[in-house]
């Protein structure tokens, strides 16, 4: 009876102190979830899902909120969250219309350079400086739409990217070549 | 056992998996010598055509001499590109690319002169040269590979790994192509001498001209060239290899040639093997020994749609449609043009394309070739695809993933190392067109993985921004915290008596506040210029004012409250730095700005008549007298600013139930810009702002969801004057302007309707 009792209160010592130092030693800082969901989202940081940037949106999924407040990543990004998180897929909660990739433009003549579209822009993709034009660098605009709103002069425009050799997308246009007579040796 | 080299000398085969036995239309182009065309009238020359960045050499009206450099360029992958015959440069825009989308690219056009005459050219004799005068040489002469993938030359000579075995790929597996097989019939020798300088630059043990077995003419003229050249006894052997398709495809002719199989992502170099096509063996010895850049190449021109069938030098940057007319083509309007072979190539949409150096053959093929339209039937899973497939894929798990567009699924089953060669597609019992589906998947996987470099760079970005602004915010809270203390270290006695002064009457003020209850009417009409006291007592007034207003508007019973805010801020500037009076105007404009916001914000209880006539009449009449009233301009901006949030705020207003609100907004924006001066900018751009934030405000309004019997009665005059010659941005304004005022009104319309 001793015995037992206190070999038991020994092994539960044991293994305690052995639990209390692995959760000191391989302590996870953050919660690497925050991490998989960031890399999911497009990282526009336009703000339409209603917090401040890609990772608060990723932090609040984790803490479950939905997963259908991203219209710049689509459905296929809701469907790669659904999987992530185990939860069943929902429809965007906007409509599809924003699929297709912009990148803002300034028209030049009209900037009055009142840099206000360089303080909205989260990515700092707007350059110039007071009383000088300012204008896009169209390779690292996300399209997140976030300068068109403060431009006092309405010189921003959001323009479809138009596509290239590089992105052009195969159409399926096959080269129909019949054969002539299958029997000739080669 | 044999080695390797053993194995080589001999002859040895290995078997590649897949591949098929197309009918051979080689006889239909074969059997003429190599001609040459007429010149054409224009030559379309890409720029860049490979390598991505690189600066013009030339400009628009510029006169080139055939051989002439067009680009330069300072990365690695750059290639130059040079004027395919003598003229004169006659534009420089984008023009369609010879690319199955034909999306334009920046192309140089070249207006023939006829007279076809060379750019100074330096032969040189490459046993004089160091191995990187050879390379230097063989860039600047622009090879790239002529087998049809187009890779720079310079950078496969130059391997960092040790090279044992150069094959010589005249293998030319196409049903229809026959550029190769009469290029070394006919110029065996230059071949030699391009190979002889390919093994003074790598040193590989042996040399393989590998050749099918339905050229014998060309592997017999190979064999003799051999003999007579200078490359070491026993180093250099041509192997012929049985007729298949794909043998020439560079993975699978290793694979022939030495039966190693090139692992999946990986290069041949690093099986010790190298690979050049016999066209680029013959450029580079073009380039070396009589220094001509590659300008032209052999185009095998075929299909029964062309009267004269054959293989042609022809210029790089040659119009496809001079191609045709040039050859005899009998191909009708519309039809299908395929450039490359009927396997691996693409219909071009378009034939008004040039030659690129990758351009091996164009087929037009007539009426008996063309395959009518075949309908895509389902697959069967017959297994035949992955039967005829070289690179051991399973095709019709390729095709289930890329149809469903379930891409990364696609990928898993390595879809990347899919060669697009179309033995699939030729086998399919059911017409599946394999291989376009494999384009599309593999188009939307390399976007795919662009969007995801995108966004991790977006993301990047914006993490460095928000710790710039950290870093910022910090630095100015420091500075200020240090500016604070200094002061209060050179603070004197005086002052601290000042500072207390000032406490007791900001106490004083808070008092008079709390009885205060006098008329919002308030009308700034300083025009002292420097009573600076005056005006302070002026300003205290009115804060109080402001402060009782909205005490009144804030209780929450404030029923049937007419309130008739009448701002009549009569901004009258005559002397030009009158500075105070128009701060003081422009206080009292904000003033009456929030009070109407007040008047908007308060919850509106049931039944509340809110007759609020907002008659916002801004009568800024800005009528700089002189040059740089520039002060008076933006008291002007912003008055009008605020007249325009105070309407968004009453339109912003949650509309209870049973309130009529008939709003009569009459919002008269005469904006009377009367530039007096020649390039008066300032005024021009305060009347682009007034137009914007007009437009802004009639929105809003439109937008309000319960707007009933809203009379928006928007008189937006914007009677611009020009008085000055060249005030051409003022009338386009004008026209601007007037343009957006009609859009609201329509748009004004459809609300109501």
């Amino acid at each position: 009876m001793f015995i037992a009792v206190s070999l038991l209160t020994l092994l539960a010592l044991v293994f305690g102190i052995l639990l209390g130092f692995a959760a000191q030693k391989f302590k996870v800082e953050g919660n690497p979830i925050v991490d998989q969901i960031d890399t999911l989202l497009p990282q526009t940081q336009c703000g339409q899902c209603g917090y401040p940037g890609c990772r608060p949106y990723a932090e609040a999924i984790a803490n479950g909120d939905k997963i259908n407040k991203c219209p710049p990543g689509g459905t296929a990004t809701m469907e790669k969250l659904a999987e992530l998180m185990g939860v069943d897929p929902e429809p965007l909660n906007a409509s599809a219309e924003t699929q297709v990739k912009k990148v803002a433009y300034i028209r030049e003549d009209e900037c009055i350079g009142c840099t206000k579209c360089i303080q909205a822009c989260p990515v700092d993709a707007i350059i110039g400086a007071g009383k000088l034009m300012h204008t896009v660098l169209t390779s690292d605009c996300t399209g997140c739409d976030l300068c068109v709103e403060p431009c006092p002069v309405d010189c921003i425009d959001m323009i479809p990217v138009t596509p290239n050799l590089k992105n052009w997308n195969w159409q399926l246009n096959a080269i129909p070549v019949t054969l002539l007579d299958e029997e000739k040796p080669c | 056992m044999l080695t390797l080299l053993d194995q080589l000398d001999q002859g040895t085969l290995w078997r590649s998996p897949g591949g098929i036995h197309p009918p051979q239309e080689k006889s239909l182009s074969n059997t003429t010598a190599i001609a040459r065309l007429a010149l054409a009238q224009q030559y379309l020359v890409p720029v860049p055509q490979v390598g991505e960045s690189c600066t013009l050499s030339v400009k628009v009206g510029d006169r080139v001499l055939k051989g002439t450099p067009l680009t330069q360029g300072t990365s690695l992958q750059h290639l130059p590109v040079h004027a395919p015959t003598s003229g004169t440069v006659i534009a420089i825009e984008p023009r369609p690319s010879n690319h199955a989308s034909a999306l334009p690219v920046n192309t140089c056009v070249i207006a023939a002169d006829g007279q076809d005459s060379w750019c100074p050219l330096q032969p040189s004799d490459p046993a004089e040269l160091s191995q990187q005068q050879i390379l230097d040489k063989v860039r600047s002469a622009g090879i790239a590979g002529l087998g049809g993938a187009a890779f720079p030359s310079h950078i496969k000579l130059n391997p960092v790994s040790e090279i044992e075995l150069v094959i010589i790929n005249g293998v030319e597996c196409e049903p229809y192509i026959t550029s190769d097989d009469r290029l070394m019939r006919e110029h065996s020798d230059d071949i030699l001498a391009g190979i002889a300088i390919i093994h003074k630059l790598v040193q590989p043990q042996r040399i393989v001209i590998a050749i099918e077995d339905n050229k014998p003419e060309a592997a017999e003229a190979m064999t003799q060239a051999i003999g007579r050249s200078q490359l070491p006894v026993g180093s250099t052997r041509v192997t012929v290899i049985p007729t298949k398709y794909p043998s020439g495809g560079e993975k699978q002719l290793i694979q022939i040639i030495t039966g190693k199989e090139v692992p999946a992502g990986a290069i041949p170099a690093q099986l010790g093997v190298l690979v050049h096509n016999v066209g680029t063996a013959y450029a580079i010895q073009a380039a070396v020994l009589q220094g001509q850049p590659l300008v032209e190449r052999v185009v095998t021109v075929t299909g029964q749609s062309i009267g004269r069938p054959g293989n042609y030098w022809v210029p790089i940057g040659t119009p496809v449609t001079h191609l045709l007319e040039a050859s005899g083509s009998t191909a009708f309007a519309g039809q299908k043009i395929i450039v490359g072979g009927p396997m691996m190539g693409h219909a071009l949409p378009q034939t008004q394309v040039p030659v690129l150096k990758g351009t091996n053959c164009i087929l037009a093929p007539g009426a008996a070739e063309l395959a009518t339209e075949v309908e895509e039937k389902a697959c069967i899973r017959c297994g035949e695809c992955a039967q005829a497939c070289p690179a051991q894929l399973l095709p019709q798990q390729l095709f289930w993933h890329a149809k469903a567009e379930e891409y990364d699924k696609a990928a898993g089953f390595n879809l990347k190392d899919c060669i697009e060669c179309g033995c699939c597609s030729y086998v399919c019992p059911s017409d599946i067109p394999l291989v376009e589906y494999y384009r599309v998947a593999k188009s939307a996987l390399r976007q795919a993985a662009e969007d995801k470099l995108q966004a991790e760079r977006a993301k990047q970005r914006f993490e460095a921004r928000l710790q710039r602004l950290e870093e910022e915010k910090l630095a100015r809270e420091a500075k200020a915290k240090e500016a604070a203390e200094r002061r209060k270290a050179s603070m004197s006695p005086k002052d601290k008596d000042a500072v207390a002064a000032a406490m007791a009457r900001i106490q004083a003020k808070k008092a008079a506040t709390e009885t205060a209850a006098v008329s919002p009417d308030a009308q700034a009409t300083e025009a002292a210029g420097g009573n600076k006291s005056a005006a302070v007592a002026a300003a205290v007034a009115r804060a109080k004012a402001k402060k009782a207003q909205q005490a009144q508007t804030d209780s929450p019973a404030a029923v049937r409250t007419e309130v008739q805010t009448e701002v009549q801020t009569e901004v009258q500037p005559a002397a030009a730095d009158d500075k105070q009076a128009k701060i003081a105007a422009a206080v009292a404009r904000a003033k009456a700005k929030k009070a109407q916001q007040a008047q908007a914000d308060s919850p509106a209880a049931v039944q509340t008549e809110v007759q609020a006539e907002v008659q916002t009449r801004v009568q800024t009449e800005v009528q700089p007298a002189a040059a740089d009233d520039k002060q008076a301009k933006i008291a002007a901006a912003v008055a009008r600013a605020k007249a325009k949030k105070a309407q968004q705020a009453q339109a912003d207003n949650p509309a209870a139930v049973q309130i009529e609100a008939p709003t009569e907004v009459q919002t008269r924006v005469q904006t009377e810009v009367q530039p007096a001066a020649a390039d008066d900018k300032q005024a021009r751009i305060a009347a682009a702002v007034a137009r914007a934030k007009a437009k802004k405000a009639q929105q809003a309004q439109t937008d309000n969801p319960a707007a009933m019997r809203t009379e928006v009665q928007n008189e937006v005059q914007t009677e611009v004057q020009p008085a000055a010659a060249d005030d051409k941005q003022a009338r386009i304004a004008a026209a601007v302007a007037k343009a957006k005022a009609k859009k609201a009104a329509s748009a004004a319309k459809q609300d109501k309707e």
